[in-house]
């Protein structure tokens, strides 16, 4: 199964509320509608220096330099 | 994640959360990947995903959800990216990728596998 597929099941599984459900769609559209719409294709991704879990500071061209490299930006552990 | 590493490529998270402090030093070490904290959102901000939780959210997340976002990401932050998924090539661009405000989608690990073989093809030639 995908896991788009996957994750969608488990989203129906949770059973909220539908004023729950409402809220969160609305919260949904509008950071849509905020024109965060991320890197296009083609683009250089920019440069970063930021500290890792272990307290190092990573940089993402020395990243780059040794390989590819797949960015996850998600929202958090909670 | 195994088969992105077999592959020569590198995994990197970002999250505008504050460095985890419920692990152990052993446990931080033992996480394959690097988990980056872009206490700032300046991260987010230059990859343009940066937004502000709105206030209805916030209202649900603290009555509802018990969940304080403000104190997970420091300083009452709360803001958060569109959750993205980016591959970038040895040059930093982007090959492949996919950004959705509708953070129950996500991109296709088996997608993520095969923009990184076209680049590793089109760096052995």
């Amino acid at each position: 199964m995908s896991l788009k597929k996957q994750l969608a099941e488990f989203d129906a599984s949770r059973n909220r509320p539908p004023e729950v459900v409402a809220i969160l769609r609305r919260g949904i559209a509008y950071a849509r509608e905020s024109g965060a719409a991320g890197l296009r294709i083609g683009e250089r991704a920019p440069d970063f220096t930021l500290p890792s879990q272990r307290g190092e500071m990573v940089r993402l061209s020395d990243r780059l330099s040794r390989g590819p490299v797949v960015l996850n930006f998600y929202r958090g552990v909670w | 994640m195994q088969t992105i590493r077999s592959l020569g490529a590198d995994l990197v998270a970002i999250s505008p959360e504050l460095p985890d402090n419920t692990l152990t030093m052993a446990e931080k070490h033992a996480i394959p990947i690097d988990i980056l904290s872009d206490a700032t959102s300046e991260v987010l901000k230059k990859y343009r995903l940066w937004f502000a939780v709105p206030e209805e959210v916030k209202t649900l997340y603290l009555e509802k959800f018990g969940l304080n976002l403000g104190k997970y990401n420091g300083a009452g932050r709360w803001e958060l990216p569109v959750p993205a998924t980016y591959v970038l090539d040895r040059g930093g661009i982007v090959r492949a990728g996919e950004a959705d405000p509708d953070y129950t989608v996500r991109m296709e690990p088996s997608e993520i596998v095969a923009a990184i073989r076209k680049i590793a093809e089109k760096h052995s030639m």
